[in-house]
């Protein structure tokens, strides 16, 4: 199979490039990240995050044939030669497919994920009834790996102001958990021009979210809950 | 040796993204938006000059008449079609109608290919 793959190394070039592969898979060989695991024994200058492989820790996501996606998860069959590898678009490259998420992360951090209950604790956990538990499906299985916000447009023109869809989905997570009792102070943080409102419903997040989450419908519904607030 | 690196790149060509058809019927809201900002004012004009009397009419029909023009005008209606349409299309999503993900592919679609072919329609029609 041909690669062609974003090259850049902060300590010796320049500029990015584009490096052309030739590569043999092997029986077994089922997905792109086994692929650029046997490249790696060939060229072990490539860098690229990995860990487990299986689509749960979220390392490789990556500019697939120009649409992110996570690279364990893509099946090798029915890739489009040559496979062009890029990093997340609009992310700084640290070194070719490894970005820096520092700001990713501190939007992440700036909606605070995790639970908030001023209440005194019961003995035993926070109960939830079936329906208040089911309300959290579709918000908690995100990985954070990215592919939402660096696919974008809204977060490329304003990563540094706008939460971007991963973020949003998070906060929209502790928003409908029946446990939180910071949902108010939540949706006033969220009550602003660039933080939640440059989301132009372009859809982006939702066509490439490796686990079929939908971002856009957590917006949706933030947007919703500020409207159900105010009036 | 070590390079100096300014700053750390970024990868954003658009033109080697992938965009699926949403972000292709936005990009379009957006284009068709700056169009008619900047020629509703001319049109408005031309409008009201068309109106003063039978020979300005006569001379603005002759100015329009010309294959080129035609296909500017035709641009035109092309942005105004689908700046309305796609702007339709994000108000009934913003109040949660249609935005699933197929419904939306679906409706992005359907902007698209509406506004060409009334923008189609309407440059048959001035070049006939």
């Amino acid at each position: 199979m041909r690669l062609s793959i974003y090259r850049f190394n902060p300590e010796t070039d320049l500029k990015p490039r584009m490096q052309d592969y030739e590569l043999a898979p092997e029986a077994g060989d089922k997905k792109l990240l086994d692929a650029l695991m046997r490249l790696k024994t060939i060229d072990d200058s490539l860098s690229f995050r990995r860990s487990c492989r299986e689509g749960v820790c979220g390392s490789d996501a990556m500019n697939i044939n120009g649409r992110n996606g996570l690279a364990c998860l893509t099946p090798l069959v029915g890739l489009k030669e040559p496979v062009v590898l890029r990093p997340l678009p609009g992310f700084p490259v640290i070194r070719d497919l490894i970005v820096d998420m520092t700001q990713f992360f501190a939007h992440y951090h700036s909606i605070k994920p995790y639970l908030i209950n001023d209440t005194v604790p019961p003995e035993r956990e926070r109960l939830q009834s079936p329906a208040e538990r089911e309300k959290l499906n579709g918000l908690y299985e995100c990985i954070l790996c990215a592919c939402c916000s660096s696919f974008c447009p809204s977060f490329w023109w304003n990563p540094d102001k706008f939460i971007g869809p991963a973020g949003l989905l998070q906060a929209y997570r502790f928003i409908s958990d029946s446990r939180d009792t910071a949902t108010a102070e939540r949706l006033a943080y969220l009550d602003d021009v660039y933080r939640l409102f440059r989301c132009r419903t372009i859809m982006n997040c939702t066509e490439v979210c490796p686990k079929g989450l939908s971002p856009s419908h957590a917006i949706e519904r933030i947007r919703q809950a500020l409207v159900r607030e105010s009036s | 040796m070590r390079a100096r690196v300014e700053a750390a790149p970024k990868f954003l060509n658009l033109l080697q993204i992938r965009f699926p058809i949403g972000a292709i019927a936005s990009i379009g809201h957006r284009i068709s938006g700056v169009l008619l900002v900047l020629s509703l004012p001319l049109l408005a004009l031309a409008l009201d000059r068309s109106l003063h009397s039978e020979a300005e009419f006569a001379v603005l029909r002759d100015l329009v008449s010309a294959p080129w023009r035609a296909v500017l005008l035709a641009l035109l209606v092309w942005a105004a079609t689908h700046h309305l349409l796609a702007g339709i299309r994000h108000l009934l999503m913003d109040v949660g109608i249609g935005s699933g993900l197929s419904q939306a592919r679906t409706s992005a679609w359907a902007a698209i290919v509406a506004a060409a072919i009334v923008a189609l329609i309407a440059a048959a029609r001035w070049l006939a």
